[in-house]
């Protein structure tokens, strides 16, 4: 069990390039189950793999229970990691995989036995032990590598997209596995990956990552509500908020915006938190699911945005529609239920929850303050 | 099946017997040769060897000093042959794995080596031995052989090495172990296949090697077999029948290596052709 604290970390490759990963701060409470959330290139796995010690840290401070690590080899750190790759070695049983790292660290051979033996039940390995790593199946293959780093004992646990090479049916069942496993260990994890789903649904907490900078750290339902900007909104949530331009209509004590040359009021914002605005421009962004679709003539005389219906996609629980909202350039997405009678082409009148939107500052693209208590 | 698959098929079984006759033939002629005598020979040159005379091995190995030659040969290939194994894969491995300033420059100056033809080398070899003591001992010849085909070592162990993905690398460490016990604990039970291309590779060439042996060896009793097979060719008149039956007992050690590597050397020779 530890506490892992990253002060202003930054790692370079080229003394004069860009920097990989760029002052990052952030603690890793002890038994958190920390998701490293971001598009490739965003130095979720530089940050992962200096947290390991296979990369060395240009600048910042990496502490482990108050321990200063950066000069620690990976060896030392009592921290285990799996692989996007598994990385399981080929001319090994499952068995001696599962050893290995053990008999280095001259475990007694009792010991050593009587812990693999314990992770194979855990992990429904039992049948296994003697096979080669080539005549497992994919899920075979990364129970063995979550099993090497159980057997460990470790104070951390690393993953590196650990499910990214398994199909869809098999990716959903060993995230639930991975789940029981953190909560059965209470072990502290760190867990990379670039599926967001994966991250909503497996983190304690998420911490966004973009150009090697972290934009975000929070409870997944937090990121989901509250995106701290642009990016988050549209990298969290299948599909992503709508982000579209806007500009702040209204004085005084609400706030309101024109969108489509609508001018909408929003309840949770004060026009005060609006007052460091360069200009009246805005981003406007409401998440699919906060935009209810009617026919023009169920709609309220003049209330929502008059759209026109481009595209119809049923995902069976639920269907996704196209619109192209009049006066708009851009379309806009829409989360219903399951059963639409609308066909591509109908005019239709947007209701959107003005509650759940946001607004975002244009030139640096961070999240306008908003009112918890407003509205 | 359809006539033109047929037809195909034909064609290329054809095709392939004709080469392998061509390519199996002459060792064919050479076996039955080595069963008959030279007057024998000398009558029919292609007739089969009817009576055997399987006693010709036993003169060739008791009676013409062949089994001085074939230990020399033994101690030469395989001192050579470890050490060609061992150095170059560490070298393939540090070239392959590790990053450092001139690793590509120092990789092509190796490599390049392999295009300077032995009889270009010869002399400064032979200059080299002298000075240092080693002309005319097998230690002299077995580090004239590492060098040889050193380029050629490196240059499969490292393109094998560098294709072993980096997680690998990266588990061990997070398991515990040095830079050393990885190579010699991952890496080289991994590459196994292509140390035994290269294993193969370098001991038919050694094996069978002539030109530094016949210019920087003398002593009768350091001869290795390409040198002894010689001894049947002589100014006027070649011992045909012995020279076949030398042949075969030459070629019999590569026979046996190349069956038990040749699994593991069609593996390493077509390693990363599939995935």
């Amino acid at each position: 069990m530890a506490v892992v604290r990253l002060e202003r970390i930054t790692k370079r490759f080229q003394a004069a390039g860009p920097p990989a990963v760029d002052d990052v701060s952030l603690v890793i409470e002890d038994g958190e189950f920390m998701v490293l959330l971001g598009p490739s290139g965003c130095g979720k796995s530089t940050t992962l793999r200096m947290i390991a010690g296979l990369e060395t840290i240009t600048a910042g401070e990496l502490r482990i229970d108050d321990r200063v690590m950066n000069r620690v080899p990976a060896k030392d750190r009592d921290i285990a990691m799996v692989f996007q790759s598994y990385a399981l070695y080929p001319h090994m049983s499952v068995q001696d995989n599962l050893a290995f790292g053990l008999k280095r660290r001259g475990v007694p051979r009792d010991e050593v036995r009587r812990r693999v033996a314990a992770a194979a039940v855990m992990l429904g390995l039992e049948t296994l032990l003697e096979r080669k790593p080539y005549a497992l199946s994919g899920g075979q293959r990364q129970r063995v590598a979550l099993g090497r780093a159980i057997v460990r004992d470790p104070k951390v646990f690393l993953f590196d997209e650990p499910l990214s090479n398994l199909d869809a049916a098999l990716r959903v069942r060993t995230r639930g596995e991975l789940i029981q496993q953190h909560q059965r260990l209470g072990a502290t994890m760190i867990y990379v990956t670039h599926d967001q789903v994966e991250a909503m649904t497996m983190g304690t907490r998420i911490c966004v990552m973009n150009h090697g900078r972290v934009v975000q750290v929070g409870r997944p339902l937090e990121v989901y509500r509250d995106p701290a900007d642009t990016f988050v909104a549209a990298f969290i949530g299948s599909p992503p908020a709508n982000l579209l331009g806007a500009e702040v209509a209204g004085a005084g004590g609400a706030v309101a915006v024109r969108v489509a040359g609508r001018e909408l009021t929003l309840p949770r914002h004060r026009a005060a938190d609006l007052e460091m605005l360069e200009s009246r421009r805005v981003v406007f962004a409401i998440r699919p699911e906060d935009i209810a679709v009617a026919a023009p003539a169920g709609a309220a005389d003049g209330a929502g945005l008059p759209a026109r219906l481009i595209a119809v996609e049923p995902l069976g629980a639920e269907t996704i529609l196209v619109l192209a909202p009049d006066g708009l350039d851009e379309e806009i997405l829409a989360r219903v239920g399951p059963e639409v009678a609308l066909r591509p082409g109908d005019r239709v009148a947007l209701e959107l929850n003005l509650r759940a939107a946001h607004l975002f500052d244009p030139t640096s693209t961070r999240a306008l303050p908003r009112s918890r208590r407003g509205g | 099946m359809p006539a033109p698959a047929v037809v195909l098929r034909t064609f290329l079984l054809i095709v392939l017997a004709g080469y392998t006759a061509f390519a199996a033939g002459p060792f064919v002629w050479v076996a039955t040769m080595s069963l008959r005598t030279t007057t024998e020979i000398a009558a029919d040159p292609y007739g089969l060897p009817w009576p055997l005379h399987w006693e010709k091995y036993a003169d060739a190995w008791f009676g013409s000093n062949y089994d001085t030659y074939f230990w020399n040969s033994t101690i030469v290939t395989v001192s050579a042959v470890a050490a060609l194994s061992i150095l170059g894969a560490m070298a393939a491995y540090c070239l392959a794995r590790y990053r450092f300033p001139g690793n590509r420059l120092l990789f092509f100056v190796i490599f390049s080596t392999i295009i300077l033809p032995p009889q270009i080398t010869i002399i400064g070899v032979f200059e080299l031995l002298v000075d240092y003591g080693l002309y005319n001992t097998h230690l002299g010849l077995i580090l004239v052989y590492i060098a040889m085909q050193m380029p050629l070592t490196v240059y499969i162990l490292e393109t094998f090495f560098a294709r072993m993905p980096q997680d690998l690398f990266d588990a061990a460490r997070m398991d515990g172990y040095s830079d050393f016990e990885i190579f010699w604990r991952i890496a080289l039970p991994i590459g196994l296949p292509a140390v035994a291309t290269t294993v193969i590779l370098n001991m038919i060439y050694i094996w069978n090697e002539f030109l530094f042996a016949v210019v920087l060896l003398t002593d009768d009793d350091k001869r290795t077999l390409p040198l002894g097979i010689q001894r049947f060719m002589g100014d006027h008149l070649d011992d045909t029948g012995m020279l076949a039956t030398g042949l075969m007992i030459a070629v019999i050690p590569i026979i046996v290596a190349y069956v038990f590597f040749s699994e593991k050397m069609i593996q390493g020779m077509t390693a990363g052709a599939i995935k």
